[in-house]
């Protein structure tokens, strides 16, 4: 890889970075600094590292200052209750296309993804607005692919009744 | 394929993460069975219905800050020395002027937060949450807020009266924030016992703000202001002088 500047590399991520961050902490001024910190380690590594995947890279930093700062006391968070989960997969046939358009069901979406533990929220973010690969995915949040794979699919059957609830009108319940 | 077999499989078939030999098994379930039809369906669904998610841009004060970093403005005169050695390191293939040259960039984002901090403190109207000029108000406020007692002095005298405290978090440390004026110029001393990334004194000068760093009886200090940068070194010396 030819070298390239620090700002070269890393400031055009700043917003997948800060994205990504602002779901993680869920608040601005924790992803701020989540960022900020995130930045001046990347920074410290810098020399060091020959990625060809800067965005990744800087995605995997983001996640470990955000992961480090949960440590300290005081911050703690619980972690994904897995054995918990089960799986409620609807069998009903419903006709969902068109309550997609409402707008209470983007706030409730957004709460909803929201409210997922955070190992599934980052692995929906980091799919479906980050747009990254499972491979990708597996090395941002070190897991194998299998686990970024289950994690996935069970965020997602976590969100699809969030879709239905909304406009469950008659003709489906 | 079964539908047992489809569902462990529909997640990387929808994004697309299947080779087409695999996927081809999962695309004739799919069409032929109407639970896993449904099961896509709602995938899809979910798929667009993400797309109404936010996506938070970076706010463009921390674009700004990470930008302005590529120039580290005004170093003391050593570090400066050091930066001329540290190119000449470089340029020799030497592994020490890296290093320097990393710290010096750490450095400028440390600086830069602690102006972000105080600029916002400024910008929000909170300045601080003890109001006084009675350092012996000040003070015992920050008695169990802080594992460390911050030095708080009454340097009404000296032209520099105490406004308040107030605490701040940076950069994931905890900082007693102190606020004195002169005329209408703000000055924040920010005081942490946490471990200081920076061990040397520091005079920087960020978009007009002038910063001052230094270290004394294991706290560090961070001094901003929008005062000139003569009468910030006055305050800075004063804060010092009044440690020993």
């Amino acid at each position: 890889m030819p070298r390239r500047s620090f700002e070269d590399v890393v400031v055009p991520h700043l917003d997948a970075a800060f994205n990504y961050a602002r779901w993680l902490t869920r608040n601005d001024a924790d992803a701020e600094d989540v960022v900020r910190d995130a930045v001046a380690r990347a920074f410290r590594f810098f020399s060091s590292v020959r990625t060809n995947n800067a965005r990744s890279w800087l995605f995997t930093i983001v996640r470990r200052t955000w992961y480090s700062r949960l440590g300290e006391p005081g911050n703690r968070i619980p972690s994904t209750e897995y054995d918990e989960l089960t799986d409620r997969r609807s069998d009903e046939v419903l006709r969902m296309d068109e309550l997609l358009m409402r707008r209470e069901q983007a706030e409730r979406v957004r709460r909803a993804v929201e409210q997922l533990p955070m190992d599934f929220r980052e692995v929906i973010v980091l799919r479906e607005l980050e747009g990254l690969s499972y491979k990708e995915i597996a090395t941002v949040v070190d897991i194998p692919i299998d686990t970024v794979i289950s994690r996935l699919s069970r965020a997602r059957e976590r969100l699809i009744p969030v879709l239905v609830t909304v406009g469950a009108t008659g003709d489906h319940k | 394929m079964t539908c047992h077999e489809a569902i462990r499989a529909l997640d990387a078939y929808i994004d697309d993460e299947l080779s087409a030999q695999e996927a081809m098994p999962v695309r004739a379930h799919v069409r032929s069975c109407v639970y896993c039809f449904q099961r896509a369906q709602d995938r899809e669904a979910l798929r667009r219905a993400l797309r109404t998610l936010p996506y938070y841009g970076a706010p463009t004060r921390l674009g700004i800050t990470i930008a302005a970093r590529g120039t580290v403005r005004s170093v003391l005169p050593k570090a400066r020395g050091w930066a001329i050695a540290a190119t000449v390191a470089i340029a020799a293939g030497g592994g020490l002027g890296v290093r320097v040259w990393t710290r010096m960039h750490v450095t400028s984002v440390v600086a830069e937060q602690v102006m972000a901090r105080h600029v916002n403190a400024l910008a929000t109207q909170h300045l601080v949450d003890v109001r006084s000029s009675d350092q012996h108000t000040v003070k015992p406020w920050f008695q169990g807020k802080l594992d460390f007692a911050p030095p708080v002095y009454d340097l009404a005298d000296a032209g520099f009266p105490l406004i308040g405290g107030r605490v701040d978090r940076i950069g994931g440390r905890t900082f007693a924030a102190l606020v004195y004026q002169r005329r209408l110029h703000v000055i924040t001393t920010f005081v942490s016992d946490a471990e200081d990334p920076i061990p040397e004194d520091l005079v920087e000068t960020i978009r007009g703000f002038h910063e001052r760093h230094w270290t004394d009886h294991g706290m560090c200090f961070w001094v901003v202001s929008d005062l000139n940068a003569e009468e910030l070194a006055e305050f800075a010396s004063l804060i010092r002088s009044k440690a020993i």
